[in-house]
């Protein structure tokens, strides 16, 4: 078993969204990505991995066993955190270290209260009087002190200043040191992913746009900025979207190496996750 | 499930300084004979409880606990088991008031009549908490308020219909009749009604989508 997670073709529908025919899997010792604007599907898919949504065609394999068979073996191994909902807010974090050492058999606390520390997080204060950002903090370390093999986290860096932003993410590539663990992290901030993420998956109205090794998309695809009448003589196959600028235009390409064989345009820049993402959504083909 | 009773414990432990206050308040008015002792124990915890599970919708806790090995299920468990021990530890506290406020008024302690009147209370409070509870789970807790307002608005006035138009003077020859198994009778009906009431709560929330 290499897939620590895999995900076949699962749908699911709502009276105004559905998720179409959601595939992809996350191998062994390694970091996903989940990208996708407001609303296209990624906490749905966490949801359903998580089996928080039962109802759904498809397949979701954690461990390599079937989530909603073996749910309680499969959780003792996961780490979660979810975008809104977490312990009632009167409660403390010393609170969390007794009730969790009830609900996980492998809960350490000496390890929830090194994270305590290492983020400055009180445990006596009531969580209602933390920050948003200690808070979330609270919220990863909860997600970690039970030796976590495969850590879920719906928007964790979300609300974090970038300072913030950085000890937790060193505390991700920590964590996935050890090879057999690996994190599916959605995000809209995707200047977090290219420093850690090693797969991106790209979600847009409920179905996969891609899924691929991050290296591979920042190689193949890029941003050609160009004149009109550059951009007339390219062929409507060799770009996948394009948006007009006043002075110019930028077309995402998803094949670098061929383009430029073809075409005599002098300006191809390195793609960022957010280009992509935002020419894949808002941009015309 | 020790995780999850621990929660519920913990946010009522949370709470203490309010429902210190109101414990106060409650004493002082039976010492000045303005309310009945038994009426504090179904107040108290209906009130207590109820707080737990709002603090847990303004939190989205039951989202999260459902992400926690067999959340869904210790969840509910977890609530009844609180339940319990929040009405075991409110009774001690009245069972010692309203010996204190018989002796306060040099009363005699009649402990029979106290049995019957704490056992009922127990019964009637648990009945109600027992109802409420997959109402809750069904219809969360904004909605529930509402809908278990008017369910006890509704059976307080067919009560009173029924009084009002039906000869009830038989019942009072049943219960003279069962008058020396009451309190067993009460008891086992409660445990009836805690087991229905929890099978409910858990079936709504093993199908609950979030």
């Amino acid at each position: 078993m290499n897939n620590i997670l895999e995900v076949k073709n699962v749908n699911k529908s709502y009276d105004n969204f559905a998720l179409k025919d959601i595939s992809f899997s996350l191998p062994k010792g390694m970091i996903m990505g989940l990208i996708g604007e407001n609303g296209a599907g990624k906490t749905t898919t966490i949801k359903i991995i998580l089996n928080l949504i039962k109802k759904y065609q498809g397949n979701v394999q954690i461990f390599g066993l079937d989530n909603s068979q073996n749910e309680k073996e499969i959780k003792e191994d996961v780490g979660v955190v979810l975008d809104d909902s977490f312990f009632p807010d009167i409660l403390t974090a010393k609170d969390i270290n007794i009730i969790m050492k009830g609900i996980y058999q492998n809960w350490d606390s000496n390890l929830y209260n090194t994270y305590l520390t290492k983020f400055n997080l009180p445990n006596n204060k009531q969580i209602k009087n933390f920050s948003k950002g200690m808070r979330k903090k609270l919220e990863i370390a909860t997600s970690l002190a039970h030796h976590p093999k495969l850590l879920i986290l719906d928007e964790p860096t979300s609300g974090l200043d970038p300072v913030a932003r950085s000890e937790i993410i060193d505390i991700f590539q920590e964590f996935i040191q050890n090879s057999e663990c690996s994190i599916l992290f959605s995000t809209h901030i995707t200047s977090d992913l290219e420093h850690i993420a090693d797969y991106i998956t790209f979600i847009n109205n409920g179905h996969i746009v891609l899924s691929e090794t991050k290296d591979e998309i920042l190689e193949q695809y890029a941003l050609v900025k160009c004149r009109k009448d550059e951009f007339e003589k390219i062929n409507k196959n060799d770009y996948l979207k394009y948006k007009k600028n006043v002075y110019d235009y930028e077309v995402l390409i998803a094949n670098k190496n061929e383009f430029k064989k073809k075409y005599d345009i002098k300006v191809i820049d390195k793609i960022t996750l957010d280009d992509l993402m935002v020419l894949m959504i808002k941009g015309e083909e | 499930m020790l995780g999850f009773i621990k929660k519920d414990l913990l946010m009522i432990k949370s709470n203490w300084k309010f429902l210190t206050i109101l414990f106060i308040v409650y004493i002082f008015m039976s010492f000045s004979n303005q309310m009945d002792i038994s009426f504090i124990l179904p107040f108290m915890s209906v009130m207590v409880m109820i707080s737990t599970f709002s603090y847990d919708t303004l939190n989205k806790w039951d989202n999260y606990a459902t992400a926690l090995p067999n959340g869904r299920k210790n969840l509910v468990k977890a609530k009844y088991v609180a339940t319990v021990f929040v009405i075991i530890l409110i009774t001690l506290l009245t069972t010692i008031l309203s010996i204190l406020i018989s002796v306060f008024h040099h009363d005699p302690v009649n402990f029979n009549e106290l049995l019957i009147t704490i056992i009922s209370s127990i019964f009637a409070t648990l009945l109600v908490q027992f109802i409420m509870y997959p109402i809750i789970y069904k219809l969360g807790i904004e909605k529930a308020r509402i809908a278990i307002f008017v369910l006890v608005f509704g059976l307080v006035i067919m009560g009173g219909i029924i009084i009002n138009c039906f000869d009830l003077s038989f019942i009072g020859k049943y219960l003279n009749i069962i008058s020396d198994y009451l309190i067993i009778i009460i008891i086992l009906l409660t445990i009836i009604f805690y087991l229905i009431s929890y099978y409910i709560s858990l079936k709504i929330m093993m199908k609950k989508e979030y």
